[in-house]
């Protein structure tokens, strides 16, 4: 008997008392004119995850992203320099989507309209017939967006001058992410669905265990719930500026079936041959504002982000980032079964975000409500809510200027 | 004329399910365990657990871009066989509920498929 697995102590509710205890109001979950501060107070200021470096591994490797929450299409490019620059996906001619692929390899980028051609700075080099226009071609580069990179994470800022640099951002989370596969990692699993349902409804779901043993009950059941933490409780909150953590508990007298537990070990052999031993003994989840978030589980982890497409409509997106290609027959079957194992368990909670929604968006309720365990929920939506106000009153002081 | 083998020879009892389930991608594979009964995926099982550790091994000996048709199809049934395990181990009766939700989960890129 495991002495672990004799007592649990849940996070009291005193700890997170902090972050209040009223009702949430529903309208910041369906409400289209909410949604459309979020946009700008949110979507357009903060440092958003967008892709990986392993998706440009070379010189000359190129990705296009779409934010449909800033209704921006981003160009990411790894110029002959090594180095990497994002630019909206647009011609500064008459503002063309500039890329139509979703990646490849390219140095220079024309715009099928009237062939403006764009360097892998974002210069206009070539446009045909120039001089009939009235401009210097110096004038004419590539809006630049800032992008960084944290862990191996890619990041974009839409704010013409990012307030933070993606460190500050970040903080002393970056540190911990860089210890993570995601830092090292050259390949990648993924999966993406789409779902009717606000961004927060979505994202709240998976910051809370409390649903863990009535929509999960055999996808995640004994593993992480059992007689002294029925609930799946985590072990630790964390509170990081507008981030946050928890440590989430394992059961470990859990007994998985018998080919599912060849892969689970497969996995954590693999992970502790990729110097992660530390990060074995509990699953770790790093939540970074606004919309992503990064499981550590020993076995399974994944990142997930949340795109809003808008205010009942979004997109999810989970990796698996491995820290190679297979190498073995063995390691294939172990990395097919993560990934489909965590399917299973989105799946499911796929099903009931939806659900909620629709309760929601039909007016029967004015306000949610948020327990102690469930205080990442609260926290997510004071930091959202607390952007959207500062918004407010920006446009309130202008408005009075004006 | 030989017919080549359509898996290598210590695995013959697994060649009924070939047409089935030896397919390409991670995507397909998903599909047919949402498209199959719990019944026939049991029997997949039960038949295909116990050769698992053998058939990994075996095809563990070779590195994995040396695969002839016959050692691709073999880690093909292993791989559908992966997602076939969360039906028979984990899911159960609630297979046929809960196979409904995953329709909406598009695989797009898994290192599996990368390589084929």
């Amino acid at each position: 008997m495991n002495v672990e697995s004799a007592t649990f102590h849940p996070v009291s509710n005193d700890e997170v008392a902090m972050f209040g205890t009223a009702p949430i109001p529903v309208g910041p979950y369906h409400d289209p004119a909410y949604y459309a501060l979020e946009r700008e107070a949110v979507f357009k200021r903060a440092w958003l995850h967008i892709g990986h470096v392993s998706e440009l591994p070379q010189p000359g490797s190129f990705i296009v992203r779409n934010i449909e929450a800033a209704r921006a299409s981003i160009l990411i490019v790894r110029g002959k320099d090594g180095a990497l620059r994002a630019f909206y996906n647009v011609c500064t001619h008459r503002g063309t989507e500039l890329v139509a692929q979703s990646s490849g390899m390219a140095t220079t980028f024309s715009c099928r309209y009237h062939m403006w051609t764009f360097n892998d700075r974002g210069d206009l080099r070539g446009a045909p017939d120039f001089e009939r226009f009235f401009l210097d071609k110096a004038d004419c580069g590539l809006t630049k967006v800032a992008v960084g990179v944290a862990a191996g994470l890619l990041f974009v800022n839409l704010a013409p001058e990012p307030e933070q640099s993606l460190a500050e951002f970040l903080g002393p989370l970056q540190a911990e992410l860089e210890q993570l596969p995601c830092a090292k990692a050259t390949a990648f699993a993924e999966y993406v669905y789409e779902i009717d349902a606000n961004w927060k409804l979505v994202y709240d779901n998976f910051q809370e265990n409390y649903h863990l043993r009535f929509i999960h009950p055999r996808s995640v059941g004994e593993s992480a719930t059992s007689p002294v933490n029925p609930f799946g409780y985590p072990r630790r909150f964390e509170f990081v500026g507008v981030h946050r953590k928890q440590a989430l508990w394992i059961n470990p007298e859990h007994v998985p079936g018998q080919l599912q537990g060849d892969a689970l070990t497969r996995l954590a052999d693999d992970a502790l041959t990729g110097g992660f031993e530390e990060l074995m003994a509990e699953s770790e989840y790093f939540a970074v504002f606004p919309n992503f978030f990064m499981l550590n589980s020993p076995v399974l982890p994944f990142s997930h982000t949340v795109f809003p497409i808008g205010p009942e409509k979004s997109r999810g997106v989970i990796r698996f980032y491995w820290s190679g290609e297979d190498q073995c027959a063995t390691q294939r079957f172990a990395r097919e079964f993560a990934v489909a194992a965590t399917r299973d368990i989105h799946a499911e909670d796929r099903s009931v975000i939806e659900a909620g929604q629709r309760g929601i968006s039909s007016g029967a309720i004015k306000h949610i409500h948020f327990q102690a365990q469930e205080a990442l929920c609260r926290h997510f939506f004071n930091s959202v809510d607390a952007a959207v106000k500062a918004y407010e009153a920006e446009l309130a002081l202008k408005g009075v200027a004006a | 004329m030989t017919l080549r083998s359509v898996l290598p020879a210590k695995f013959a009892t697994l060649e009924p399910f070939v047409e089935k389930w030896a397919l390409t991608t991670s995507r397909e594979r998903s599909h047919e365990r949402e498209n199959s009964s719990l019944a026939e995926m049991r029997h997949f099982y039960d038949v295909a657990a116990p050769c698992l550790k053998d058939a990994l091994a075996y095809l563990d000996a070779k590195s994995l871009d040396s695969f002839q048709p016959e050692d691709e199809r073999l880690m093909a049934l292993c791989l559908s066989l992966a997602h076939v395990t969360l039906a028979v181990e984990v899911q159960g009766e609630a297979e046929p509920q809960n196979a409904q939700y995953r329709h909406e989960m598009r695989i797009t890129r898994t290192t599996a498929e990368r390589a084929n």
